[in-house]
C-alpha cells in the first residue's frame, strides 16, 4: 500500500486518508521493475494533451510505475533510434504496442538523429493518433520537445486550430532554447488534407472539433 | 472556417477518467477571441478564476451567464498571501466534488498561481514527485522559476487544511471503489 499523503496530519484528515490509502490498488504495477519509494515519478515533459493522450520524452525505469497508472495500449516512438531495451522491455511485458513512426528503411544514411521529422513519419504517426482504438495512447521521443511537439502541433491543425496557439504549444516544451524553424515550418507546412482517415475511428476530441465547423 | 484560438497556456491538468468526465484544463484568462472554442469543444461546468474580482470584465460575465457555467473567484496576488490557505481549502473542496466536472482553472497569464495549484494537485492527489512538479512548473511559465512558489509547494502540508469533502463524490482518479 502506498501512502500518499504527508505523515503529518489532523485527525479531521486521518477519513480521507485511511480511505484513499485502503482503496488504492497497485497491484496491476509490475514491482519487480524497481519501486520508487511512495512517490510517483512522471517521465521529462510529460503533459496530458487530450482525453487519453499523453505526450513526454523517453521513459526510463523511474518512470514504469507512473506509466502503468495510465493503462496504455499504444506508444508512437518518434525519434529514428532504438529506445533503451528496459522501455522495451517494458511495453513487452505489458502488452503495450510501440510503433516506431520515423524509423523508416528507405531513408537509409541521411536519416540523422538531429534532423526533424519528415512528412512521410509525420503522417504515418498521426494515422496511429486518428484511431480511436489505440487510445489511450502516449507520444514520445527522446526529450519529448522537438518530434513530439511536431506531431503534437500537426495535430492540432487537425483539430482547427489556429496557427500561432500550435506554436505557442509547441514552444512551451522545447526548454530554454527555445524553438526550431524549421519544426514550426513543418507545422505550418503541413496540410491537414493529405491525412486520410475514418470518421467512424476518430477519438471523440477530434470528432467534436471538426464537426462544429 | 474559422480556426479555434484556444486560451493562453491551455493544458491539461487530469484526463484520465474513461468516460471523459472528469477534467481539470488550466489556461489564463480567456478573452473573446477563445470563447468559440471553450463554447464548443470543452464542455465546461465550472470555472475556478485565481485572481482579482476587478478584472472580470462585463464581456467575460455575459459569456459565463449564456452557458451556465458556475464561475468562483479566488482573490489571490502570490503565494506570500495572508490567509491563502483558507483559499486552496475551498479551491480543494471544488476539487474533490465529482458534480463540478468538468472544471476550467484560470489566471491571468496561466502561469505562477495556477502552477502553484497544479502543484499542489499532483502532490496531494496524485502523488507526483516535486521533481516531476517542477518540471511542470517550468514548462508552463518559459523556465522564470519562482523560487517561492516553489517552496510553497513543497512545503506545503494538506493535513493542515480540514478540508470537507463527501466521500460518495470524490472523482474516480482518485480509484476510490
Amino acid at each position: 500500500m502506498v501512502n500518499y499523503f504527508p505523515t503529518h496530519q489532523t485527525t479531521s484528515q486521518h477519513q480521507l486518508n485511511q480511505t484513499l490509502t485502503e482503496h488504492y490498488s497497485f497491484s496491476h504495477i509490475n514491482m519487480n521493475i524497481l519501486i520508487t519509494g511512495n512517490k510517483i515519478i512522471p517521465p521529462i515533459n510529460f503533459c496530458p494533451v487530450e482525453h487519453q493522450l499523453y505526450r513526454s520524452g523517453q521513459p526510463s525505469p523511474l518512470n514504469f510505475p507512473f506509466l502503468s497508472t495510465l493503462n496504455l495500449k499504444c506508444i508512437v516512438w518518434l525519434s529514428n533510434e532504438d529506445p533503451e531495451d528496459s522501455f522495451l522491455e517494458y511495453c513487452d511485458l505489458n502488452n503495450i504496442t510501440i510503433q516506431f513512426s520515423a524509423i523508416n528503411p528507405d531513408f537509409g544514411e541521411d536519416d540523422n538523429p538531429w534532423d526533424g521529422l519528415n512528412e512521410k513519419s509525420i503522417a504515418n504517426a498521426l494515422n496511429t493518433l486518428l484511431d480511436k482504438r489505440n487510445y489511450p495512447l502516449l507520444v514520445c521521443c527522446g526529450m519529448g520537445r522537438h518530434r513530439t511537439g511536431t506531431v503534437i502541433g500537426c495535430l492540432r491543425r487537425i483539430m482547427n486550430w489556429n496557427l500561432a496557439s500550435c506554436s505557442e504549444e509547441y514552444r512551451r516544451f522545447t526548454g530554454s532554447r527555445g524553438g526550431r524553424i524549421l519544426v514550426e515550418l513543418l507545422i505550418e507546412g503541413f496540410n491537414k488534407d493529405s491525412i486520410q482517415y475514418d470518421e467512424e475511428l476518430l477519438p471523440d476530441f477530434i470528432k467534436n472539433s471538426i464537426k462544429k465547423q | 472556417m474559422i480556426p479555434y484560438i484556444p486560451p493562453l497556456n491551455l493544458g491539461m491538468v487530469i484526463n484520465s477518467s474513461k468516460d471523459n468526465t472528469e477534467v481539470i484544463y488550466r489556461s489564463g484568462f480567456p478573452q473573446p477571441l477563445n470563447y468559440p472554442y471553450i463554447e464548443e469543444t470543452l464542455n465546461l461546468k465550472t470555472i475556478i478564476y485565481i485572481g482579482s474580482e476587478k478584472s472580470v470584465t462585463d464581456e467575460y460575465k455575459a459569456f459565463i451567464k449564456k452557458n451556465n457555467y458556475s464561475l468562483k473567484i479566488f482573490e489571490m496576488s502570490s503565494v506570500r498571501d495572508e490567509n491563502l490557505h483558507i483559499k486552496i481549502k475551498h479551491i480543494f473542496e471544488l476539487i474533490l466534488n465529482k458534480q463540478n466536472y468538468p472544471i476550467l482553472i484560470h489566471s491571468n497569464k496561466g502561469k505562477h498561481r495556477i502552477g502553484v495549484i497544479t502543484g499542489l494537485i499532483r502532490k496531494v492527489l496524485l502523488g507526483w514527485s516535486i521533481s516531476g512538479i517542477y518540471q511542470e512548473y517550468g514548462v508552463y511559465t518559459g523556465n522564470i522559476k519562482g523560487e517561492m512558489d516553489l517552496e510553497f509547494i513543497n512545503n506545503f502540508e494538506f493535513g493542515d487544511l480540514n478540508v470537507d469533502f463527501d466521500i460518495d463524490q470524490l472523482p474516480s482518479y482518485l480509484n476510490y471503489v
